[in-house]
């Protein structure tokens, strides 16, 4: 079965043939529903609903539990959670996320602190982001993460990580020690003389237990209840948030005092080292800078690398193909090309080409050419020729979808449902390839052909 | 208050269109009609600078010089505006803009352009401000409601600034200040600096 779940079709929406078990449900956008938005310099924004979700499309919640109820589980999975006609209440999922994510300080932003921050938030200084009076005062905007402890003890955000100048219950903080306290007998832990404003210890110190809080005599600065909660526990598994808070009155980080490493030693290379991509348009530096050699399982599956790079592929496909964003698209961009303004900007699926190796192609800018990746894959664009890209390389968007090797899927789009904008995707003509530690697909660095279509 | 200007700053300009989007969704222009631009120049090549053009609301506009059934006029703050009711679609005035703003939604075989459309500085037209009439012919009129064109609003960088003239120059002259190297407020001797013949002598 397959179930795609997005505001608009997406390209794998169209690609198949299939007749049967295929769903496409429609997903509210965000502006139909509530709740928040984490930003990349981890603050969240709560968002406030301002369209009912148009026609039969339902918020991701909604989905989501749903799809529970017919499984027969959503007594267990939304236990904690108030739900209303089949909707669940945003602000407990938010408060279930608090309750839960100790580990990156995702607990002390509840929704009414979220909420107060939206209402005042020209109370706050948009370049130190800290509010300098009024109701919030003293936070720090969208209480990004960590914000330690629990929502009542109104920690204020920490606004840049690793920050020693200030102390750690305003917002400073010390470097994590994540790996252990030492390895191979050297200490991973900070030197003396490095620690975050009013801290109580002045050197490094590892990641806070009940047995180090016994230790430092800190202990009976718990509450009873807290104490029953903390014992045998660490700082992300103690649920009541005592350790966090007493470690935090003492101006001491939660997580340790640790120094950073530039040796990761469970990583195929700890040091990173060149070795040439798969499909390597200099083939010759094979032998000096190989890859892995082939893996039977890894994460279960087989793995190829030497297996492939031992063959030459730049003879037929001399040129280095690489993918990349537009800076008004988003993913796959279904959502965008479906949008009238933002699929007016780049109305055709293009391909940028060095004026070189156009010129060796025979290829002149605008025209239709053939894109053909080293494993065959095989996609139809119009050439923008530019020396934005260097001789060699050739670039394509990776936002583009509803065409599949030369021809437009139009037809198979449910009727009005069609994006704006259709074009080929580019992935159609990468090549294998999956990165050493996390197994993400390549699609930066492969090889193709151009020829004029 | 001054009268109103559009200012590029083109060490900020990063090409991203939002200028243009903003612009198109605003006042629901067709497909084919640009009232704002973003131009590259040396695309790709060491010294690339983008800039944002539209209408500059000249202070002498060459528009309203050449236009045969006088359509255009001006507002209090120095918008440059037309009368659809009364252009003719010749095209005069887009030869005689130094910067390619006015548009034209249709072209036929005679070569008949339609009305004319360009940048209103969201400042609307003839008829009542905030009529659905207005916003028909030409877009919404945010002046009206006491706000700045939504272009330079929406500017992520803030390289367009557009309002009172003299508040854009301050703005301006703090950046350059700050940052040193010689001004460049692209198109403003074109626009604003006019001066007569007699002047120029």
């Amino acid at each position: 079965m397959l179930v795609i779940s997005d505001p608009y079709p997406t390209h794998m929406a169209v690609m198949s043939d299939r007749k049967n078990d295929t769903y496409l449900l429609p997903t509210s956008t965000q502006y139909e529903t509530s709740g928040t938005a984490t930003a990349s310099n981890r603050a969240l924004q709560w968002r406030d609903k301002t369209i009912e979700p148009v026609f039969e499309s339902k918020p991701d919640h909604v989905i989501l539990y749903l799809l529970a109820k017919k499984l027969g589980f959503e007594k267990e999975m939304f236990k904690n959670i108030k739900v209303t006609n089949d909707e669940p209440l945003i602000e407990d999922v938010l408060r279930e996320i608090n309750r839960g994510a100790w580990t990156i300080g995702y607990t002390g932003q509840s929704p009414e602190r979220l909420k107060m921050h939206a209402k005042y938030r020209g109370t706050f200084n948009p370049l130190t982001l800290k509010a300098e009076g009024g109701p919030c005062k003293g936070d720090y905007y969208g209480l990004p993460w960590p914000c330690w402890g629990k929502p009542e003890m109104k920690h204020p955000g920490t606004p840049i990580l690793y920050d020693p100048s200030k102390a750690v219950a305003e917002g400073g903080l010390v470097f994590r020690a994540a790996w252990g306290a030492d390895h191979n007998g050297v200490s991973l832990l900070a030197a003396d003389g490095i620690y975050s404003k009013g801290s109580d210890i002045k050197t490094g110190y590892p990641e806070f237990t009940s047995d180090i809080l016994k230790k430092l005599g800190w202990w009976d600065e718990l509450t009873p209840e807290e104490k029953k909660a903390a014992e045998g526990r660490n700082w992300k598994t103690d649920l009541s948030g005592g350790i966090q808070r007493v470690v935090i009155k003492h101006g001491c980080a939660p997580f340790g005092n640790g120094r950073a490493r530039c040796n990761v030693w469970e990583y195929p290379d700890p040091i990173p080292v060149h070795r040439e991509p798969l499909y390597t348009p200099r083939f010759d530096l094979v032998k000096k800078y190989p890859t892995y050699p082939d893996r039977k399982a890894f994460w279960r599956l087989p793995t190829r690398y030497q297996s492939i790079q031992e063959v030459d592929h730049s003879k037929k496909y001399p040129l280095v193909f690489t993918s990349g964003r537009l800076v008004e698209y988003e993913g796959g961009g279904a959502e965008e090309r479906s949008d009238p303004w933002l699929a007016k900007l780049r109305p055709e699926m293009f391909a940028e080409i060095n004026p070189k190796d156009a010129a060796d192609a025979g290829i002149f800018n605008g025209q239709y050419i053939w894109l053909e990746g080293a494993e065959g894959g095989r996609i139809k664009v119009r050439a923008v020729i530019t020396p934005r890209v260097g001789p060699g390389t050739v670039f394509t968007p990776f936002h583009f979808g509803g065409w599949f090797q030369g021809k437009d899927l139009y037809v198979k789009y449910p009727e009005d449902t069609a994006p704006y904008v259709r074009g080929e995707a580019c992935n159609t003509a990468t090549t294998y390839g999956y990165d050493s530690v996390t197994q993400m697909q390549e699609t930066k660095a492969t090889l193709c052909r151009i020829t004029p279509a | 208050m001054a009268r109103m200007k559009f200012l590029c700053d083109a060490e900020r300009c990063i090409d991203c269109n939002s200028c243009v989007t903003a612009c198109n969704n605003e006042h629901d222009v067709p497909w084919g009609i640009n009232r704002r631009h973003v131009v590259t120049l040396r695309d790709g090549e060491s010294g690339e600078k983008s800039i944002s053009v539209a209408c500059m609301h000249c202070t002498d506009a060459p528009c309203a010089a050449v236009c045969p059934v006088d359509c255009f006029y001006f507002t209090p703050e120095g918008i440059v505006l037309h009368d659809k009711d009364l252009c003719i679609g010749c095209g005069y005035c887009f030869y005689a803009c130094p910067f390619g703003a006015p548009q034209f939604p249709e072209e036929n075989s005679f070569a008949a352009r339609g009305k004319m459309d360009k940048c209103t500085f969201c400042a609307g037209g003839p008829p009542p401000d905030g009529s659905v009439e207005e916003y028909k012919l030409y877009g919404r009129n945010r002046i009206a409601e006491g706000k700045l064109p939504l272009c330079a609003e929406m500017c992520a960088t803030k390289a367009l600034l557009g309002g009172d003239g003299d508040v854009v120059s301050d703005i301006y002259i703090q950046r350059v200040t700050k940052r040193g190297g010689r001004p460049d407020t692209w198109g403003w001797n074109t626009a604003y600096n006019f001066k007569t013949d007699k002047e120029k002598k």
